[in-house]
């Protein structure tokens, strides 16, 4: 049995700064054991526990999609004391890594349908890697139409620029950028996500939604969806949020009688409605 | 059923022999209270108490343990996993409740993909001796919760008062094999069996505090929003003192200390009752009152966690109802949310 | 002899009279414990549910720990200790003086349960009363009779204010003050002895300690938003319960409550552990004593010595 509280330890080889105000970076590690490395197998959705030793630990969403080969992204905002551990890190620097932990996005329950990923500001991360993992071509002809949804206070907040501007590219998928309040030079829309999801109508006909994003967010694009026709079942949340070891021992995630890094962080409308309002 | 017996002024040699052989943990008194320390010598063990303050999960679980140590420099970092125990450790003198919460515990910790190897390890090394309670408290409550005083869950000995003998039963292999190796211990006899049934009967008897446990997981499925929780939680104060004498609470908090070059990360008890557990990094609360922190513990206890483990969380032990620095007695909650 | 069903009765009256006349939105007292010798906090909004509310000699708790951070007009049960923290909070602001009723109860002090379970050798105590002087305890084998007076609280045998200072409604007669002289009887003893005895008694204390914070939360002065023991940028000192963390946890906590800390006795003896906090709150006490001649709680007009300073504070410890 090995300890479950000892990470393993990898190398920052790239930092890349999200925003303008600088406090979102992207991380990109290699784990140092090539061994560890080749058995990290993970799913989109799933999360990690990173430590920066001396300053404590934190559960993040991984950032990467499985299907990019070699390395792990992390994208961390600057807020406690760890996270800001990190920030102050340079590429080269170590820190620890504990996963992959949580359930993921269920990409079997996906599979052949229509899937529409609605994501708020920093919270994208995980749908990021749901995306990724969908538009790759070994597995993008395993799911059918793609919309992606995603705002932003300004487009200086919004993620993964690079990720965006290819989307936009694509014939394959649908993306729908929006920022809150009109910026000059934006050409995308205009508008509270809720709104923009509203306005765009995915329909819900063979469609799972999967949404990720602040709690304000949430609360008035879940009723939008119901609106859409989409079933409670069909609508996946990731709670990333109070979790400490990860591995559902410590307790602090417990929500009535699940626990969100074991059972979670993904659940379905229809779970959480089962579930305690504790979230 | 297999046991050995032995007079009650051979206790102190039985102690003796498994310092011997063992590392032993016993109730020892301090002060006015009781607590579980290692010993060294037959002597320093008492049998003469109702009940430790702190429960035994402090033996398997400490306030304070440390997960690894760590070591950074120019080269990189190492890391230091913490040796597992390898001696052989007896607890001695435990109570069936406390012993039952082990078996709680136990479950917990070896659940799901990760299994919490500190723990484990010094559980498996350790053999457990328990202590039949002749005289439950007015506090206790084990019998509504599948436990009794004479309770068998949970021990490999367990030591039965007869009066003027202890009526040593043996439950597991490992019990049977401690007892081989003190053998001036004596075959016990019917008549000890007898006498021991009949104390046992008259303990059962006195326990006052009855639940239907079933129609109570029933109850609270619908009382997440019930007025009662405005009533109940006014005078606690959110210590942690309910949840650290609980034998079959097991919350925990990690945190690293050290320098940029070297420390440790440990992990520490937590309670649902610090505002601070379930305080979020964008400010948010969930449970931002004692209201919604009082109602996490009584339904973590009676409703959310039996629906895993199929039993209420709760051994009865009544530790918390004692200890309680506002007299907030979880009988009274229970027996509240029963007449609703 | 002072009669404690009259003023068991008399609490209700003043109680009922204040909600009926909407003078308090809550009342906050005393009702009978679960078990012997103990008695719960009580908080009444319905002037019918005044008799819950009881007065015996079980009534140790301090109560003001309820006042702070509430925005509503209360009636408050208060001892002289407990009246007298009311005043402290009220002079740091943490109170409102316009939104507190106090209802002041001289104390003659009340009864240490955990040296009554001494006395009977932690057989479990089933039944007890108090009347007058005696108290009368009951378990399955024994019954006895004690004097109350061995068996009252160590904060209440040096207690110099049974009195409350001050209070808006007086409940009972008032009971005579102790003046006799040494009310630091126990400091002075382990003043006396050698640092090394000093230091093994305070290690086998707070030894034992779990950090269950119970102590900090019982206190009515511990009222900061976010306590020092849970900040972690920067983070002055550990949670775990290694001894030299445990004692500046325990030592910071006290240096903050001095010259504020009026010895209720609830930090001791709440202490799921017993160990003895007294010991290094009643320091600090005597240290304000001499030093400042002041005494926490006793005037709405005076600020705790920790909180200002006078021209004539001794400096001796200056260097020129």
């Amino acid at each position: 049995m090995t300890n479950p509280y000892l990470p393993n330890i990898a190398v920052i080889k790239k930092i890349i700064s999200e925003n303008e105000v600088n406090d979102i970076k992207t991380f990109e590690l290699v784990f140092e054991d090539p061994e560890i490395a080749k058995n990290f197998k993970y799913r989109p959705g799933q999360f990690a526990e990173v430590s920066f030793f001396g300053a404590g630990e934190c559960p993040i969403g991984i950032a990467s999609s499985p299907m990019d080969e070699g390395f792990l992204q992390f994208t961390i905002k600057k807020i406690g004391v760890v996270t800001t551990a990190l920030h102050n890190c340079k590429e080269g620097d170590k820190i620890g890594i504990r996963g992959p932990y949580g359930n993921g996005w269920p990409i079997e329950a996906m599979e052949g349908r229509n899937i529409v990923i609605v994501g708020g500001g920093f919270a994208f991360t995980t749908l990021r890697s749901l995306a990724k993992y969908i538009l790759h071509e070994r597995n993008r002809e395993r799911f059918k139409e793609l919309t992606i949804i995603y705002g932003a206070r300004d487009p200086g907040e919004l993620l993964y620029k690079q990720d965006l501007e290819m989307w936009g590219k694509r014939s394959d998928l649908n993306t729908v950028l929006t920022i809150d309040k009109e910026v000059a030079g934006w050409k995308g829309k205009v508008g509270y996500v809720p709104t923009i999801l509203k306005e765009s109508a995915p329909s819900s006909k063979d469609a799972v939604a999967a949404i990720c994003g602040p709690p304000v967010m949430i609360k008035f694009s879940i009723p939008v969806l119901t609106e859409l026709g989409f079933p409670a079942d069909k609508i996946l949340l990731s709670l990333e949020m109070r979790m400490k070891c990860g591995i559902g021992k410590c307790g602090r995630c417990n929500i009535g009688s699940k626990f969100v890094c074991k059972d979670g962080p993904v659940f379905t409308q229809k779970e959480l409605q089962e579930m305690p309002k504790e979230h | 059923m297999k046991a050995k017996i032995m007079d009650k002024n051979e206790l102190q040699d039985f102690v003796d022999e498994l310092t011997k052989d063992y590392k032993v943990f016993a109730p020892v008194k301090m002060n006015r209270i009781f607590r579980l320390k290692e010993i060294s010598k037959g002597k320093e063990a008492c049998l003469g108490y109702q009940n430790t303050r702190q429960p035994p999960k402090e033996i398997f679980f400490p306030q304070t343990e440390i997960l690894f140590t760590y070591k950074m420099d120019k080269e990189g970092v190492e890391l230091e996993d913490i040796p597992l125990p390898n001696e052989k450790r007896v607890l001695f003198g435990i109570r069936p409740c406390d012993a039952r919460a082990l078996v709680f515990l136990d479950r917990f910790f070896s659940s799901g993909d990760y299994k919490d190897i500190s723990y484990l390890e010094k559980r498996e090394k350790t053999t457990i001796i328990g202590l039949a309670c002749n005289s439950p408290l007015s506090t206790c409550f084990c019998t509504s919760l599948g436990g009794s005083p004479f309770g068998k869950e949970g021990m490999d000995l367990l030591l039965e008062d007869i009066n003027e003998k202890y009526l040593i039963e043996i439950l597991s292999e490992q019990g049977a094999k401690l007892v081989e190796h003190i053998p001036w211990l004596k075959d016990a006899e019917n008549a000890d069996f007898e006498r021991a049934k009949k104390i046992s009967e008259e303990a059962e008897s006195t326990i006052k505090l009855k639940i239907a446990v079933e129609g109570l997981r029933k109850k609270f499925d619908s009382m997440f929003d019930a007025p009662l929780w405005d009533q109940i939680y006014q005078k606690c104060i959110g210590c942690g003192v309910c949840t650290y004498l609980c034998p079959t609470c097991w919350c925990f908090d990690i945190l690293d200390e050290g320098t940029p070059t070297c420390g440790r990360r440990v992990r520490i008890w937590d309670t649902c009752q610090f505002p601070l557990f379930t305080l979020e990094a964008s400010g948010l609360n969930p449970r931002p009152s004692g209201k919604e922190r009082m109602r996490q513990r009584v339904m973590h206890k009676f409703n959310y966690f039996p629906k895993d483990f199929g039993e209420l969380v709760c051994v009865g032990c009544g530790r918390c109802v004692q200890a309680c620095p506002v007299n907030l007695d979880i009988r009274e909650i229970i027996k509240a949310i029963m007449n609703t | 002899m002072r009669n404690i069903e009259n003023i068991e009765d008399s609490i209700r009256e003043v109680a009922r009279k204040l909600l009926n006349e909407k003078k308090v939105e809550l009342v906050i007292g005393y009702e009978k414990g679960t078990l012997p010798l103990r008695t719960a906090p009580c908080f009444i909004d319905n002037p019918d549910d005044v008799d819950k509310l009881a007065w015996n000699a079980s009534c140790d708790a301090n109560l003001s720990k309820y006042l702070i951070g509430v925005d509503k007009r209360i009636g408050i049960i208060a001892k002289g200790c407990d009246a007298r923290s009311i005043i402290v909070c009220i002079t740091e602001k943490q109170i409102d003086r316009e939104k507190v009723v106090i209802i002041g109860i001289p104390c003659a002090g009340v009864v240490d349960r955990k040296k009554i379970e001494a006395e009977v050798d932690g057989e479990e105590i089933l039944e007890a009363r108090v009347t007058g002087e005696k108290i009368m305890v009951k378990g399955k084998n024994f019954e006895k009779t004690l004097p109350k007076k061995n068996f009252l609280c160590d904060s209440c045998l040096t207690c110099r204010h049974r009195n409350p200072p001050i209070c808006d409604i007086m409940v009972g007669n008032k009971v005579p003050e102790i003046t006799s002289a040494e009310g630091f009887a126990e400091v002075s003893y382990l003043e006396a002895k050698s640092a090394d005895d000093r230091w093994a008694y305070f290690t086998k204390e707070l030894g034992n300690c779990i950090r269950c914070y119970a102590c900090r939360n019982v206190c009515p002065l511990c009222y900061c938003k976010e306590c020092f023991v849970d900040k972690t940028l920067p983070l002055w000192f550990g949670k775990t319960n290694d001894l030299s963390d445990t004692m500046i946890y325990h030592i910071v906590r006290v240096l903050h409550v001095a010259g504020r800390c009026v010895d209720c006795g609830a930090c001791s003896r709440v202490c799921p552990m017993e160990i003895d906090l007294r010991a290094l709150t009643k320091k600090t006490e005597k240290i304000v004593k001499e030093r400042f001649n002041y005494e926490a709680g006793i005037s709405l007009k005076e600020v705790p010595p920790l909180g200002t300073f006078k021209l004539e504070d001794a400096q001796e410890f200056v260097i020129e």
